[in-house]
């Protein structure tokens, strides 16, 4: 069984990003499942990024620590990953790094500083790169050393090109000596480049040289590695992409037709992917089917977020399927937003990407805090519908279930993601992405609604049929309002209309399948139950697994629908379970918090994560036997 | 005369107080509309939050109420879902030129077909009688307990710099001029813009009908506001300026600056995605028998792996 594990680290700028994008094409081409995601500062060039990966036969669920290789693109990834490497594994980095010293770096963090060094001093080793490299060597690493010059000087004279030009080659040139030390075929990672650079055909000609060049010098200095067995995934048409990108594939095929957008940090690039394909032709038996052979979605970067919001409102009254996408500080703005859509009943889709705050905090970290603000976004008794994405799959089908729900119970619906997922690439089959499960349904939006049109009729079920802006004369409002949608303050007519806007929630969870509201994994016997919601799904399934090697029968409790609230069947669930653990990302114990007010249940324990860093697999089962001792609350902490 | 402007009276209690300004805009509005004859249904008004925003449920549309402040944002989403539609907006000086200032400004440099008209009373007309941004300083209306120390803002020369292509001024009370002025913003294409003296005979006891009246006047014949090339521009540019920023002693009316040059929103969309006119986002069928009309694998193909 393959599982390996990988961090690319240098500079921002630094060509990181496409270096982990090349090594996951290449595993993906392998025939491996894959887990990569990147993390970065808020910083556009200098700072430490890097990108961490894993390859399995099986899907990855969690990206975990220590990794097999770290690829050190400078002296501070040297520095900030050196205890991260597992003995045995190999450390690839440039040997003219070695003399740097810990406070020569300008953007490594001081705090970080600070422990490294008295970590090096500790074990009587200088406050260096060297230091470091030898304190990875003492602990069983494997040092491969590349002298990045002389080999850019060697794609220069290949490529017939300037040194200044091939120089963004050096990445290339650290991941192909990487991949081949780990067993991975040079054709596999001259394809990768070929797909990564698809239509520049200088770069690709200048990358692969590079590849060459360091795969033939590790092959002369190292020998020839033991080649990895392929993976059992060839032979497919498969699909990498990351949680941002899903959830923009998700809105087109529901058939979005607005998207409104203020640039943050980590929903720009959904936008962006989105606008990528804005503009699609259809096959000719569709365009007869439709009427239409050009698909055109109307994607608007606005001024601001109140904007963006109130400008999809506009959109969904008009008919359209109608989103907008931010990150909590956005969310913020958005909030007046919000209530004006439950109160007019306006069916809007709002991705939600969390990241680490409160205030502008981190913003390109991840976290969970804005569970209870999505819930309790806006003012006046807002009841909304809340759902959170366990993983990539959930992501794409959640983005189109939020079409069908918001327009079903003509409610704002907030999709639940954070900065982890978005960023993360995963392979997927087809069979993942499968649009025979897939249905659009506009509730009860009416194409004639004729004369005589109330827009806030009072229904059984408090849905009330839905015309179009532009085809009867109608009176939309944020105001109470009567059945004609006309301001009112009459204590009957409000709470008449208090009541419908209720009875849709109830209905939300009437008709939802147990699926989309609670899943519980694994054996209903479990000694002990997790709880979680959103990202966390996957590194909770793999430490399941790896608490099972230690005698630990656990099994996962997973809230997808956070508003309305499936209280019954989560009481149900809960009623059996022998031990309660919450597991999410956040310092509240915001889920803690809203099990024990809908159900009464107070978590045994709760395992927190707070330092904006995803969790892996091995700190809940940290975390876990830790609260099994009797642990009230345990703080994990890993990553870098 | 296709339409008789009592088509567009909704059956509605109007709210305001005897003698607001806000009547003559209504009544301008009715027979703008009906003179123009676009049907109720494929009108709508989009008010903010203020006195002035009640015009939503006094003319009969196909209307929809904003936040305070957030008419133009929500017109936008409306006129580019469905840019077959007639949008006007309709808002007081706070609500647009104060807490939605940010909007007012990017609706100009996005040029869409909307109509905005201001309702410039000066005063926050139902939060009883503070201080709008169009309250020129030293001024003390009486809800004040002092003078206003704040610069008032000149929402046309606001108008002309941020980008809308029609820009004029009317008076509330001057209810046959004012249907003029709303029918050329309305045909025109692009973000029009009427800044509307209004009374406000409850809050606003300094810019009174009287007030006004000694120092409001049309522009005459002789001024040519109309820029049809950019050569235009330049030559009528100095007079233009000059009637933008004239508002004291006297305060000019009709329309100051009508840029035909200028490309709408809706035009430069078609341009970057051909069709889309013809099939809006919020008309457009999005599904068969209730199946998508995209497939994954073949559109998104930039995440396509063949292993
Ligand atoms: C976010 C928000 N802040 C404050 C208010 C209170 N408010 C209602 S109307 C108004 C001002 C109205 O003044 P203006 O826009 O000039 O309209 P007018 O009444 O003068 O026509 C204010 C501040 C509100 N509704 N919403
Ligand atoms: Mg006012």
């Amino acid at each position: 069984m393959t599982d390996l594990n990988i961090i690319i680290g240098g500079p921002q700028g630094g060509g990181i990003e496409s270096a982990g994008q090349i090594a996951v094409k290449s595993l993906v081409l392998k025939g491996y499942n894959i887990l990569g995601s990147r993390e970065y500062h808020s910083n556009i060039m200098g700072a430490h990024s890097y990108y961490h990966l894993r390859a399995k036969e099986d899907k990855p669920g969690s990206l975990t620590l220590p990794v097999d290789a770290l690829l050190a693109l400078d002296a501070e990834t040297v520095l900030t990953h050196y205890r991260e490497v597992r003995p045995g594994g190999i450390v690839v980095y440039d040997p003219a790094v070695k003399a740097t010293r810990v406070d020569s770096i300008q953007p490594m963090a001081p705090p970080l500083k600070e422990r490294v060094k008295k970590d090096l001093e500790s074990r009587g080793l200088p406050t260096t790169a060297e230091g470091a490299l030898k304190a990875m060597e003492s602990e069983g690493v494997k040092l491969v050393g590349l002298p990045l010059k002389a080999m850019l000087r060697k794609v220069s004279e290949e490529a017939k090109a300037p040194i200044a030009s091939v120089s963004k080659t050096v990445n290339t040139l650290g991941l192909s000596a990487m991949l081949y030390m780990l067993g991975v075929e040079p054709g596999y990672i001259e394809k990768a480049i070929s797909l990564q650079f698809a239509g520049k055909e200088k770069v690709i000609r200048m990358n692969v040289a590079a590849a060459r060049i360091a795969v033939e010098y590790v092959r002369e200095v190292y020998g020839e590695p033991e080649v990895l067995p392929d993976g059992p995934h060839k032979g497919k048409v498969r699909m990498v992409a990351s949680g941002n990108d899903l959830v923009a594939m998700g809105k087109i095929v529901a058939g979005v037709g607005f998207l409104s957008y203020y640039p943050i940090t980590p929903s720009s690039d959904e936008a962006l992917y989105l606008e990528r394909h804005k503009y699609v032709k259809l096959d000719d038996g569709m365009a007869e089917k439709v009427g239409y052979d050009r698909l055109s979605v109307v994607a608007v970067q606005m001024e601001d977020e109140l904007a963006s919001i109130n400008a999809a409102i506009g959109a969904a009254l008009a008919g359209a399927r109608s989103s907008t996408t931010t990150s909590g500080p956005g969310y913020s703005l958005m909030n007046e937003g919000i209530s004006l859509a439950v109160e007019a009943e306006v069916p809007i889709v709002v991705t939600l990407w969390m990241r680490a705050g409160p205030s502008t905090g981190m913003p390109t970290r991840t976290g969970q805090q804005d569970l209870l603000h999505s819930i309790f976004s806006g003012h006046g008794d807002a009841p909304k519908i809340v759902i959170a994405s366990g993983d990539h799959v959930e992501a794409f089908y959640d983005a189109i279930k939020a079409f069908n729900w918001a327009e079903i119970f003509q409610s704002p619906v907030i999709h639940l993601l954070d900065k982890y997922l978005a960023s993360a690439m995963a392979s997927l089959d087809r069979e993942e992405l499968d649009l025979s499960k897939v249905v659009i349904d506009r509730g009860k939006l009416v194409d004639n609604p004729g004369e005589g049109y109330l827009r806030y009729k009072i229904t059984e079920d408090g849905i009330s049929p839905r015309a179009r802006i532009g085809d009867a004369v109608m009176y939309m409002t944020g105001l109470e309002h009567t059945e004609d949608g006309k301001a009112t303050e009459d204590p009957v007519a409000r709470e008449q209309m208090m009541f419908k806007r209720e009875r849709k929630m109830r209905k939300v969870l009437e008709v939802l399948p147990e699926e989309d509201k609670a899943v519980l994994y694994g054996d209903p016997d479990a000694d002990v139950t997790l709880v979680s919601f959103g990202s966390t799904k996957g590194v909770i399934l793999d430490a399941m697994k790896m608490l099972e090697g230690k005698g630990v029968k656990a099994n996962f409790l997973q809230i997808r629908l956070l508003s309305p609230f499936p209280e019954d069947l989560v009481a149900d669930i809960l009623s059996s379970a022998k031990k309660v653990i919450t597991v999410e990302l956040n310092l509240m114990g915001q889920l803690a918090f809203l099990l024990r007010a809908h159900t009464g249940v107070k978590p045994d324990s709760q395992v927190i994560k707070v330092n904006g860093r995803p969790i892996y697999d091995y700190e809940v089962v940290e975390g876990v036997l830790k609260a099994l001792d009797g642990a009230g609350r345990v703080v994990v902490s890993g990553g870098s | 005369m296709a339409r008789s402007w009592l088509e567009y009276k909704a059956p509605a209690w109007v709210q305001w107080c005897p003698g607001c300004g806000d009547f003559g805009i209504l009544n301008a509005i009715y027979r703008a509309v009906a003179e123009l004859d676009i049907p109720p249904e494929r009108l709508v008004v989009v008010g903010g939050i203020g006195c002035s925003g009640r015009t939503t449920f006094y003319v009969k549309g196909s209307n929809a109420h904003a936040l305070h402040g957030r008419a133009i944002p929500m017109a936008t989403g409306i006129k580019l879902a469905r840019p077959e539609l007639t949008v006007i907006v309709a808002g007081g000086d706070g609500d647009l030129l104060g807490i939605g200032g940010g909007h007012f400004v990017a609706l100009g440099r996005r040029n869409v077909d909307i109509t905005v008209i201001l309702f410039d009373n000066a005063v926050y007309g139902l939060t009883k009688g503070q201080a709008a941004p169009t309250l020129p300083a030293w001024i003390k209306t009486k809800a004040l307990t002092s003078p206003n120390i704040h610069d008032n803002v000149n929402p046309v020369l606001l108008a002309f710099s941020a980008g809308y292509t029609f820009v004029a001024r009317g008076y509330a009370y001057h209810t046959s001029q004012l249907k003029e002025l709303i029918k050329t913003a309305v045909r025109h294409k692009g973000a029009s813009f009427i800044d509307v003296l209004q009374p406000c005979p409850t809050y606003n006891n300094v810019m009174t009908n009287k007030w006004y009246e000694e120092r409001i006047y049309y522009v005459g014949e002789d001024y040519d506001p109309i820029i049809r090339t950019r050569e235009d521009f330049k030559e009528k540019l100095p007079a233009i300026m000059e009637k933008l920023l004239e508002f004291g002693d006297r305060i000019p009316l009709g329309i100051l600056y009508w840029d035909q040059t200028k490309d709408s929103f809706e035009e430069r969309l078609e341009k970057i995605m051909p069709g889309y006119m013809q099939a809006p986002p919020g008309t457009r069928r999005i599904s068969v028998d209730g199946r998508p009309i995209v497939d994954p694998f073949e559109v998104f193909k930039d995440r396509v792996i063949v292993t």
